[in-house]
């Protein structure tokens, strides 16, 4: 709900920015600790085999080596502890390129790379499974039953019978998270309890996983985490360098930094694994869908499957009585992937949204009256209510608002000098959910003056977290934003869910919104007084003269979210000029149309959208890592070759939101706009090239090679 | 990184001598390139001698001998002084063009235009030490010729290395015949044709160009030339600045002053092979030619007849013939679509 009273809602700068330009916010490898160790990790160079014998005897002698750690004289650590990926230096046995083998601690970070150099390592090497055009073949059934077949109706036969069919298949690369900040940790032991400053996207998952793999108490691990450069995912679940670090602390008994090089990123923290998509739609001559069916196949690690939920968009997007979602999957050499922004939605919505505008374009149909034409009234997939849907919304204000009616219906139709020009449109979604969050509200009066301070273990990946909970507890208490005090990224603070899957604000902010009122009737209470306008806890603190109040509250999800089906929606809209010569690309114009719930935060809720759409550019026409399937190395691992979008790739940005107020997901409404800006945004793209040039391209990225 | 020695050089001769003694010596300039390649430990040297302290760098109008009214550009000057220089801008936008189409501006202001020319690939087997790459480790193989070779070469390779040179600035270059000047060892000064300076991979990729260890480049001469109102530097990336071209044109053409027939045409390709590739072939169908998409077209298709693609990069083919046939037209009409 907008209030002009109110600082929610209202485009605040972010409270942290000063202190993150200025160089004073801390990151993981910015902790002042004294006498600290360098550790440097060295890294298979083969994909699948075993470690025959590893010399470390040049790299002992080396100058400043304090310890070499390897599989060798590790000590015993629980694999199965909740670190993603393993590498934990555990057995020789290597199942991916770049595997962590080794560890060297020195004095310096310069002596311990130089050690690094100096050891020699011998395998016995096994050709690794690493071509996954191959591989593909023999994927299977998922263990996951989450992932198992999901029908309605009778598919087939609706295919059969389908008066119009499109069907294809859609491919998508591996795509690396590459925050800007580096995964990073530095551990410092003090007796028996270690504290790990490492970048947390879930502050108490990083605590247990540690806890557990060390075979420890959670109580045993601190994790600090103030700070994230950004994670994208691939700092929700934890890896190795968290452990690892640990471990090296405890050996050379000093503290321990170990930062990984933006090369080392490629194959230690995840990826977004290669996607295989054929989706088959059948409608009628005029539009209406008949049948979706979309079936992915992937690869895991070689013990470990993951999934990202291609099929997701698809269940919910369109009104179709026939459906059916399947996934298939083989073991592949690389490091196990994880969640990467848009989990499923991102790549499954270049799927589905492109055979939507493929089936457009064989109907002569405008591609949004197609959309408009099976907008479901309630959840396919479920058959529950909307907790609120703006898909119709978000598609009518873009359509307006970009002129999408000075799009040519059929390709090539628009050339301006060496280039054509394409308008494009794809819709998208991700789940709204709130997750347990605790959080204590503490006030502090000095004379006249009232401070606040907000303790969670929440966590702020760079997006505006501290700014939105000081917007929410300045609006709950009454006190203006100076006089509020936001602590999170500490597992010693109260526990609270992760910044993960779009859940971070509603979470966050409905625990501090529901300690704020709690503090408040507990100061009512005390007061025993009746007021005609409820007090704030400001207020009541003047009135009551006290000088210290606190409160704790342990916040859940509303039981009746249950029976509503609550998703962000969004219609995202691209021009583009294709050079009829060459083939590169520019996105001319970009609008993401959000409709999210309260947005707490205009201005750090643009730059998350439009953040999300440089990235779905990027993985429409720039993002790519390509496996040599000889060996199972990436050959594309550094900034050089790995492309994310620059500066010049980047046209004119817009973010519109849709206003509501959907009290049915959350008391406050809140939707989440982490993951929504990325969902829709490749299909968008490449929709508006086949505009452009009437080529159609269903293999990202969309290089110029593909446009000659 | 290993450990290395590091010392400055007062003037050229102290430079060459330095590196005379030690042939796994270095010398470091911008050190965009060379520091990389320490750090990814393929380069290795054992000393460092530090040359941004000679004088240079100086962009000054030559006044005698061959080059008479050309330009000579200092071997330590920086890649930004060299783009945004009045006299490159006016005399040899090719040039200006092109240098501005490489790197990103952080390191074009750290970048010096000698140390430009002697960038290595930025092959992938090359970075990777524990891939098989000729040219970082004689004899052990080439990664990338049955590899993932979509960024590599299609004229000129061979079984030896697909490799491509990867400098913009030197495309240009190329394209206006300039000439590197070059101090050796013992003191004596040489000059070098531009295409004589870097090599075809052969038998020995490990061997970038013809500059024997211990030369300094000491300034880049660019002869006086009538291309200034039509040239033009198409670079084709995957995105649109700081990547490696896929492909390059340098165009440039000097037509009659009555109609537009073709006095003189260079054309100079980068990121198609192991050197800056003259398109010769092509040159030299366009002269006395009349300027028409028609005749760039038939020029293109006779130079890239030639090209040898490898598995991934049969695109650049196509590429290269449209390239040429874009420049050209871009060249033509001053720089303009």
């Amino acid at each position: 709900m907008q209030d002009k009273n109110k600082l929610t809602g209202t485009p605040v700068s972010r409270i942290d920015g000063i202190a993150k330009v200025t160089g004073k916010a801390a990151y993981s490898t910015d902790y002042p600790v004294k006498n600290l160790a360098y550790a440097v990790l060295f890294k298979s160079t083969i994909a699948a085999g075993t470690i025959r014998s590893i010399d470390t005897a040049a790299a002992e002698k080396a100058p400043g080596v304090l310890a070499i750690i390897t599989h060798q004289n590790a000590p015993k650590l629980n694999v199965d502890g909740g670190i993603r990926g393993g590498a934990l230096l555990q057995s020789p046995e290597i199942e991916f390129h770049g595997q962590h083998i080794g560890l060297v601690v020195a004095e310096t970070f310069e002596q311990a790379r130089h050690a690094a150099h100096l050891i020699s390592v011998t395998y016995d090497r096994r050709d690794p499974k690493a071509d996954f055009e191959k591989l593909m073949k023999n994927a299977s059934v998922p263990k996951d039953k989450d992932k198992a077949d999901a029908k309605r109706g009778d598919v087939k036969a609706a295919l059969r019978e389908a008066e119009i069919k499109v069907e294809a298949v859609y491919e998508t690369p591996i795509e690396h998270h590459h925050p800007l900040e580096p995964h990073a940790t530095i551990a410092e032991w003090t007796g028996d309890r270690v504290t790990l400053y490492n970048s947390s996207q879930i502050v108490n998952g990083a605590q247990t996983a540690a806890a557990k793999t060390l075979n420890i108490k959670p109580e045993q691990v601190r994790i600090v985490t103030p700070y994230i450069g950004g994670g994208f995912g691939s700092k929700g679940g934890q890896w190795a360098n968290l452990v690892l670090t640990a471990v090296a602390a405890r050996q050379v008994n000093r503290p321990v930094k170990l930062a990984l090089t933006r090369q080392q990123m490629v194959n230690s923290v995840g990826l977004r694994q290669r996607n295989h998509q054929k989706v088959s739609l059948a409608a009628t001559k005029d539009g209406k869908l008949t049948a979706l069916a979309h079936e992915t196949t992937t690869h895991g690690a070689i013990k470990n499957e993951f999934i990202e939920p291609c099929g997701d968009c698809s269940k919910i997007m369109y009104d179709v009585p026939n459906s059916l979602i399947t996934y298939r999957i083989v073991p592949m050499n690389v490091i196990l992937p994880t969640y990467t922004r848009g989990p499923g939605k991102s790549t499954g919505s270049f799927a589905l949204e492109s055979a939507m505008d493929e089936l457009a374009h064989t109907l002569k149909m405008d591609p949004i009256e197609l959309r408009l034409k099976n907008e479901p009234e309630r959840d396919p997939s479920n058959g529950k209510p909307w907790s609120s849907r703006t898909t119709v919304q978000c598609l009518q204000v873009g359509a307006k608002a970009f002129g999408w009616d000075r799009r040519k219906p059929e390709p090539r139709q628009n050339q301006q000098g060496n280039y054509l020009i394409g308008y494009g449109v794809a819709c998208g979604t991700y789940p709204a959910h709130q997750r347990p969050t605790s959080a204590i509200v503490k006030l502090k009066r000095t004379g006249n003056d009232v401070m606040a301070t907000v303790e969670l273990a929440a966590a702020d990946l760079g997006t505006g977290t501290y700014t939105i909970l000081a917007q929410t507890a300045a609006d709950a208490l009454g006190l203006p934003l100076s006089q509020v005090k936001v602590v999170i990224g500490d597992s010693d603070l109260p526990p609270a869910a992760g910044a993960v899957g779009s859940v971070g604000a509603s979470s966050y902010a409905n625990a501090v919104n529901d300690a704020c009122q709690k503090i408040t009737d507990e100061l009512l209470a005390r007061s025993g007084k009746q007021f005609f306008a409820r007090p704030t806890a400001s207020q009541l603190m003047l009135s009551e003269k006290l000088t210290d109040f606190q409160t704790r509250i342990d916040a859940k999800p509303l039981e009746s979210a249950e029976e509503y089906s609550a998703h962000s929606f969004n219609a995202n809209f691209a021009e583009v000029a294709v050079n009829r010569f060459t083939g590169m690309v520019r996105v001319n114009r970009f609008l993401a149309v959000t409709g999210a719930g309260a947005i707490l935060n205009p201005k750090t809720a643009r730059s998350q959208i439009i953040g999300g759409n440089i990235w779905g550019i990027g993985m429409a026409l720039t993002e790519e890592s390509v496996v040599d399937p000889r060996w199972g190395n990436f050959v594309t691992r550094s900034f050089a070759d790995y492309h994310v979008p620059a500066n010049l790739d980047i046209g004119e940005m817009e973010a519109i939101f849709i206003r509501e107020d959907d009290q049915k997901a959350n008391r406050m409404g809140i939707k989440g706009i982490g993951e929504v800006g990325i969902v829709g945004v490749a299909a968008a793209v490449a929709n508006a090239i086949f505009n452009a040039t009437g080529k159609r391209v269903r293999e990202l990225p969309i290089t110029p090679d593909k446009l000659l | 990184m290993r450990p290395f020695t590091y010392t400055r050089a007062k003037d050229p001769a102290a430079a060459t001598q330095a590196l005379a003694g030690n042939p796994t010596a270095r010398f470091l300039a911008g050190g965009t390139n060379l520091i990389d390649l320490m750090k990814e430990d393929v380069e290795r040297p054992t000393a460092l001698v530090d040359i941004t302290n000679l004088s240079l760098a100086e962009i000054k109008p030559i006044t005698a001998g061959a080059s008479k009214g050309g330009l000579s550009i200092g071997g330590l000057g920086k890649n930004t002084e060299a783009a945004n220089h009045p006299l490159v801008r006016q005399h040899y936008p090719l040039l200006s063009q092109a240098i501005l189409a490489g790197a990103s501006g952080q390191i074009r202001n750290m970048a010096t235009n000698g140390g430009n020319l002697l960038q290595r690939t930025r092959c992938p087997y090359f970075y990777e030490v524990s891939m098989p790459c000729n040219k970082r480790e004689p004899g052990s193989g080439c990664g990338a010729l049955e590899g993932i070779n979509r960024l590599h070469a299609i004229f000129g390779w061979s079984e030896k290395c697909v490799a491509v040179y990867p400098s913009d600035m030197a495309i240009a270059l190329a394209a206006l015949d300039a000439v590197v000047r070059v101090r050796t060892a013992s003191g004596q000064e040489r000059s070098i044709p531009f295409a004589d300076f870097h090599r075809l991979p052969g038998n020995t990729p490990e061997q970038d160009t013809n500059l024997a260890h211990g030369e300094l480049i000491t300034a880049i001469d660019l002869p006086q030339n009538r291309f200034a109102d039509r040239s033009y530097y198409l670079k084709v990336r995957d995105r649109a600045s700081y990547a490696f071209a896929l492909l390059s044109v340098a165009a440039a053409l000097e037509v009659s002053e009555t109609g537009n027939r073709i006095v003189q045409a260079r054309i100079a390709m980068g990121g198609v092979a192991h050197k800056p590739w003259r398109a010769l072939t092509a040159e030299k169908m366009l002269i006395g030619q009349e300027a028409t998409p028609a005749n760039f077209k038939r020029a293109a298709d006779a130079e890239m007849a030639a090209a040898k693609p490898l598995e991934h990069n049969k695109f650049k083919v196509e590429l290269g013939n449209r390239s040429i046939v874009l420049a050209l037209q871009m060249a033509l009409n001053g720089g303009k679509a």
